[in-house]
């Protein structure tokens, strides 16, 4: 049989294509020019304008504490920016920071997936109790957590003394080489729920026929979690690993409440650099500068990735 | 047709007008009046007042019902007062003066003088105090350093003149009968206090605002200073060019070491700031720190950990001295510079400073006969303040040179020397640099 073709306009040139417009469709059109104008002007002022500002001010002298400094500045920015003392600290924290929370989170929130999306008792319950660090808000979260872990009268250094754990109380939000891992510890804790909930999804959209016949062909369940669980979660992986290293990488809230980058800049990120020269330093030039290098840099990665997939997609 | 057009065009305006409107800031010029009548001489002033009050103690409730005694008396002006922390209320306020949206008067730190001067944010008030009858009553030389080039441009709130505040019974039960009067007296002391009570025998505060005001300190205790004025009227620290100062700033490094290292401070005093020194001391957790008379408001929240608590002078290496903070009331420039002083003059007249400051205010003539306010009072001729230059970069570098001291245990004359570099960086970023 053959199937029917729906009749579709001939491509015309621009000129013609317009005179043959009903006045209906110009009205039309010109309705949806007006709906979409508050939507535009929203993007422009909140999105296009700032950070085309910031592109032009990386390029100035910008310090509000010393005006008589002012004009173009090349890229005087930029060099102050990279020779800054903690620059590399910063960077490097941030790629820490990024990936250890990103791969710890995917981990937890994988883990918990697995065992929510069993047959187990209180499964409802489980999986409405295990969303509460999500939704508790960051700053009730890590004052919460800086208490937990002073050293003074926090619990858990009180529960890890008791243990026999430790012999004295640890500062871990306070000693530079366990600042910033204590920090990622705890955005993991608070954000492997969205991994959870995202992944039980997808878990259940996974076909029960096929793993039922791969284990009738003798696959144990390491091999019918790698090789049929775990590709069907490819997509929804991605999709939240890639906007978690957005996220992640651009967060400035969970560092700046419980440590404020330090002690001694042992968990500043590039984020918390930004801050730092434009509302402490008030050097809005080299703020500028660095938040268009930190575009530049997840630009970069994405471009990358773009092209490593769209290469492999190929193959 | 049209009228669809007309409606359509009229929308989008009001859309773009909205979205405009919200961009705007204060402007300059004065106030509408309700009335839509333009004779601002005939309204009722407002006047916006920031402070850093804390509304839950009995010095804020008092501040606030002083305020409100002001607003009740002065048909012609109002005052909005509004509670914002230390904490953000030096960024709230650069801001604010960099968007022309200043509040009229706010509390201030003296940190932040040098900084708000540069910036011309705020108002002479010479001619004001030279006709103002009580002129006399506040000390000359807390006037003084609120003076550049002849003009006076902040007023003295209340003063924070620092002292070594001890806990006589701690001391007791160690067996020591006075508190140490030099670091070396506090070093050997501290062992024997943490053997005999199991508490550490002093108080620092490592990080945050107090950290370099109790910095400047030591360092003037050791006869060195932060930056000194050159002939070209703009500063520098000179501790690179002078070995013997470098050697001196790197003595204090070490007494910062030498504490952490006899156990004298608790671990984690490193990282202390204002808040856990002063609740540590209130609740007797230590012997001694180098505090201001502010924690005696906190006797009435914690009688038992106050009740022993005597005041001496701060022990010093080389020379006495301590850390006067003269916490300024800053008025700024505005259209309403009578009614601002009108209100400023009421916040440093005596019955208010009687009423909110009994042992701390700048009145010579109300000095307070207990013994707080006396003791800290006799303190003032060896106080030592910050140099009036902007100090964000700073203190924020004296902040790290102590975390390097103590949490890296960097040798102390490499601290000295990237202070000693670190200062003048910053100096010269604003443009205040000797030479440059």
């Amino acid at each position: 049989m053959k199937p029917i073709e729906l009749e579709r306009p001939a491509k015309r040139a621009g000129k013609w294509r317009a005179v043959a417009m009903t006045l209906r469709e110009k009205r039309t059109k010109r309705l949806a020019y007006l709906f979409v104008l508050p939507a535009l002007l929203f993007f422009v002022l909140l999105n296009a304008y700032p950070l085309v500002t910031v592109l032009l001010d990386s390029f100035q002298f910008k310090n509000l504490m010393n005006k008589a400094l002012s004009g173009f500045a090349g890229l005087t920015n930029y060099k102050e920016v990279v020779q800054n003392e903690y620059f590399r600290t910063a960077l490097k924290n941030t790629a820490v920071w990024t990936i250890l929370s990103v791969a710890g989170e995917y981990a937890l929130g994988l883990l918990s997936a697995l065992a929510l999306n069993q047959q187990i008792k209180g499964r409802t319950l489980f999986r409405a109790i295990i969303i509460i660090p999500w939704v508790v808000p960051i700053v009730i979260a890590g004052m919460t957590w800086t208490w937990m872990l002073t050293p003074d009268y926090g619990i858990i250094n009180l529960w890890l003394v008791k243990l026999g754990l430790l012999k004295e109380p640890y500062y871990w939000l306070g000693e530079l080489n366990t600042a910033l891992l204590t920090v990622v510890f705890v955005n993991v804790w608070r954000s492997f729920p969205f991994y959870t909930i995202s992944l039980l999804a997808g878990l259940q959209s996974v076909s029960r026929d096929i793993v039922e016949a791969a284990a009738i062909d003798g696959a144990g369940v390491r091999r019918r979690f790698w090789y049929i669980v775990l590709p069907q979660l490819k997509t929804v992986s991605l999709t939240i690993v890639f906007i978690h290293i957005i996220w992640t990488a651009i967060n400035f809230d969970f560092i700046w409440v419980m440590t404020e980058g330090g002690p001694l800049y042992s968990s500043e990120t590039l984020p918390i650099m930004i801050y730092r020269y434009a509302m402490q330093d008030y050097n809005f030039g080299n703020a500028s500068a660095l938040a268009s290098m930190m575009l530049g840099f997840m630009i970069s990665g994405f471009i990358l990735y773009y092209f490593f997939s769209v290469r492999k997609n190929r193959r | 047709m049209k009228a669809k057009k007309r409606l359509f065009g009229l929308a989008a305006v009001l859309v773009l007008s909205t979205a405009l409107a919200a961009c705007g800031g204060k402007n300059n010029e004065p106030a509408a009046s309700p009335t839509g009548n333009a004779e601002p001489a005939q309204e009722a002033v407002t006047l916006d007042f920031w402070a850093a009050l804390d509304p839950s103690t009995d010095e804020g409730k008092t501040i606030q019902a002083k305020v409100k005694e002001f607003d009740d008396s002065h048909a012609e002006i109002n005052v909005n007062l509004q509670v914002i922390t230390y904490d953000v209320m030096h960024d709230k306020l650069v801001a604010a003066i960099n968007a022309g949206d200043a509040p009229d008067l706010s509390w201030g730190l003296s940190e932040w003088f040098g900084e708000f001067n540069k910036m011309d944010a705020l108002q002479d008030l010479t001619p004001y105090l030279d006709k103002w009858a009580d002129k006399s009553n506040i000390y000359p030389n807390v006037l003084e350093a609120l003076t550049v080039e002849g003009k006076t441009k902040a007023l003295p709130n209340y003063l924070g003149i620092r002292a070594l505040l001890y806990h006589e019974d701690i001391l007791k039960a160690a067996g020591i009968t006075a508190p140490p009067k030099t670091w070396d007296e506090l070093l050997a002391m501290a062992p024997v206090i943490k053997e005999k009570t199991g508490k550490e025998a002093f108080g620092i505060a490592g990080a945050g605002v107090r950290s370099p005001q109790e910095l400047i300190m030591y360092l003037a205790q050791n006869d060195v200073t932060l930056a000194d004025k050159q002939a070209d009227g703009k500063y520098k620290n000179t501790w690179q060019d002078n070995p013997d100062q470098l050697a001196k700033a790197a003595e204090v490094f070490k007494f910062y070491q030498d504490l952490l290292a006899a156990k004298a401070i608790q671990a984690d005093a490193k990282t202390w700031g204002w808040e856990e020194e002063d609740q540590n001391f209130v609740l007797a957790q230590y012997a001694m720190v180098v505090n201001g008379p502010w924690i005696e408001g906190r006797s009435s929240e914690n009688p038992d950990g106050m009740k022993d608590v005597k005041v001496a002078a701060p022990v010093y290496k080389n020379k006495p001295a301590t850390f006067m903070e003269i916490a300024p009331l800053y008025v700024y420039k505005s259209e309403n510079p009578d009614q601002a002083w009108e209100f400023a003059s009421y916040l440093l007249g005596a019955e208010y400073q009687k009423a909110v400051n009994p042992g701390k205010n700048p009145r010579s003539d109300l000095v307070n006969d207990s013994g707080w306010g006396k003791d800290f009072m006799a303190l003032a001729s060896q106080g030592v303040v910050f140099p009036a230059v902007s100090l964000g970069g700073i203190t924020k570098a004296m902040e790290d040179s102590l975390a390097r001291a103590m949490l890296k245990n960097d040798k102390p004359e490499d601290v000295a020397k990237w202070l000693s570099q670190a200062i003048n960086d910053s100096l010269s970023k604003t443009g205040e640099l000797s030479g440059s």
